[in-house]
């Protein structure tokens, strides 16, 4: 599920910093960074803690046998190991892949049903609603269906059959090729729409008097989407295109429940590669090093998305 | 404006009706089917419905799983909104380097795979003797959502006019007392809005769940379906049914915050 851009300034108010704050303004600020301590605590131990021991572990010889006890320190081994088998290589190729698919088809049709649906009517309110349906349910249960979908006989290959246009049935979901594409697609499903929704709500925003005067002017539908609605959903259209990137990136929902990362390695993306290295081959170390390539990546969009909102606040 | 909805327009509407329609519709008709319907052909729309499927699963391992659901999705619920409303409001409120050190903070956090954090904190919940436990799944889920909670919910506190708040300092009411009888109950929507996205997030979180409890008997619903959907000869009316079960929550959690739902999820993205 993608989530939501904060804007980065902390000021809460215009020109507070203008006024001189009398004193017990300044002990009711102090106060309220109490506020944060124990979101603070609680994160600390649950969640930094964790990821410097993820560091070390990516640094140490750990399996799950010697989990609890001391762990040897090998350095960069792990790291080296991961690229010299080619597999750190292959699952950031995997993972660079199914991000462009996800990121294009997420953002295209987001922006296509926002368009399509910015209408009011029975349907349009419907389909809405049936779209954000599908976004809340869990994604083990999207999953689930379309890998019984996109089956030998499955719906989807019974469609393709049927209109002549397949003679047999195509492998989805065990082709080395196929099975990548289809997970991808399965999870720009799932973020359509939410990304619908805040292409929507940016198109809501123009006032109506904008379309009333383009259509003066002979406007078509086209001339609308190129010069009105484009232009306006432009600020949204970066944060969103960097939170559906993310969303691509560490997505593994789906890659569990509809392949498990197979057939072969075929849909084994770097964060997915991390999880089976850990947890399937038992080799900790290995695999918390993958797990540290995929942080880096992570922290690499984080800056990017950083300065996306900047620059969207700054437009504003 | 439908005025000139053209045919490009109803094509995209046509489009999205049949992907988001027919899985929905597909889940629904596969789990009144018995078996025997799914070997031949699995697409067929006509065929005798039974509920075989539903009474196969409806045993007590399925309520079981219904209860440790409940559990975890309300146990983290909580837990997220106790500890993020105060974090999103500290945020909203203060200023200087340590609000914008902790929004960089929680940015990085939320977008962390959990596939990273799923590996040390099975080593850190070893230790502390979490493991399979709905404790230690609970606190991995709060960590999980507490970023993104409190991302979400400081706008809602931002929005809250600052001269409501002096009008409570003036008359002598404590940080405390202002923040729980004046602030709150204004930012009440984002709560409800966020309350309401971290529970269907925790309702289908399964990874932590998957690994966290040691045997298949404590799994929620979420990972009892992604264990039967990765086993090999899927028996799917048996599967689908599970997925009605699994979702049946969710309808009424959706039926009942839709409009809060589709208006306040962009309050945080659009500004």
């Amino acid at each position: 599920m993608t989530s939501h851009a904060p804007s980065l300034d902390s000021g809460s108010r215009v020109g507070a910093a203008r006024r001189s704050p009398t004193p017990a303004r300044r002990t009711r600020r102090q106060t309220r960074k109490l506020f944060l301590l124990p979101a603070g605590i609680f994160l600390a131990l649950l969640s930094f803690y964790p990821l410097v021991q993820l560091l070390r572990m990516s640094v140490s010889a750990v399996t799950s046998a010697t989990l609890n006890s001391p762990w040897a320190f090998v350095g960069l081994e792990n790291f080296a190991a991961g690229f010299r088998s080619g597999q750190t290589t292959a699952g950031l190729e995997r993972t660079l892949v199914f991000v462009v698919v996800v990121t294009a088809l997420g953002m295209g049709l987001g922006l296509a049903a926002a368009i399509a649906l910015r209408t009011k009517g029975r349907w349009s309110g419907a389909l809405l609603a049936l779209m954000v349906f599908t976004w809340a349910l869990p994604p083990v249960v999207n999953g689930s269906v379309w890998k019984f979908l996109l089956g030998d006989a499955g719906l989807v290959n019974t469609v393709l059959q049927a209109t002549g246009l397949r003679e047999a049935p195509v492998p989805f979901l065990y082709d080395q090729y196929w099975a990548l594409l289809s997970v991808a697609f399965v999870n720009s499903f799932a973020v359509i729409p939410f990304n619908a929704l805040v292409f929507r709500a940016a198109l809501m925003n123009i006032e109506p008097e904008v379309f009333e005067a383009a259509a003066l002017d002979g406007a078509n539908r086209w001339h609308e989407i190129r010069h009105i609605m484009l232009p306006s959903v432009r600020p949204t259209t970066l944060v969103l295109l960097v939170l559906t990137i993310v969303y691509g990136f560490r997505s593994f929902d789906f890659i569990y429940v509809m392949t498990y990362g197979g057939p072969g390695t075929a849909t084994n993306t770097l964060p997915f590669l991390g999880y089976l290295q850990a947890f399937v081959r038992y080799d900790f170390g290995l695999g918390a090093a993958t797990s540290v390539v995929t942080v880096l990546g992570v922290l690499v969009l984080a800056a990017v998305y950083a300065r996306s909102i900047r620059r969207e606040e700054a437009e504003s | 404006m439908n005025r000139r909805s053209g045919p490009v327009v109803a094509g995209v509407k046509v489009l999205l009706t049949l992907m988001y329609g027919l899985p929905i519709l597909w889940i629904v008709l596969t789990s009144f089917k018995s078996s025997a319907d799914v070997v031949g052909t699995q697409s067929s729309i006509f065929f005798r419905p039974v509920l075989t499927a539903y009474v196969d699963a409806l045993d007590g391992a399925l309520v079981d799983a219904l209860r440790q659901s409940v559990i975890v999705a309300t146990g983290t619920t909580a837990l997220v909104l106790l500890l993020a409303i105060p974090a999103a409001y500290g945020l909203a409120r203060t200023t200087g380097w340590l609000p914008t050190l902790g929004l960089g903070l929680l940015i990085v956090l939320q977008m962390m795979p959990q596939t990273a954090t799923v590996i040390p904190l099975f080593q850190v919940f070893a230790s502390w003797g979490l493991l399979d436990s709905a404790l230690g799944v609970i606190f991995a889920d709060a960590a999980l959502l507490i970023p993104f909670a409190t991302l979400l919910l400081r706008p809602f506190f931002r929005s809250v006019p600052p001269q409501l708040e002096e009008a409570g300092a003036l008359d002598g009411a404590s940080v405390l007392r202002t923040f729980w009888s004046i602030v709150l109950p204004v930012a009440r929507n984002g709560v409800y809005t966020v309350g309401t996205l971290i529970f269907l997030l925790a309702w289908g979180e399964f990874l932590y769940a998957v690994n966290f409890f040691l045997s298949p008997g404590s799994y929620p619903l979420s990972a009892l379906l992604a264990q039967q959907v990765s086993a090999f000869g899927i028996d799917w009316p048996g599967l689908m049914a599970l997925a009605v079960l699994t979702s049946i929550p969710i309808l009424i959690v959706f039926a009942a915050t839709y409009r809060r739902l589709r208006d306040g999820l962009t309050v945080g993205a659009v500004k």
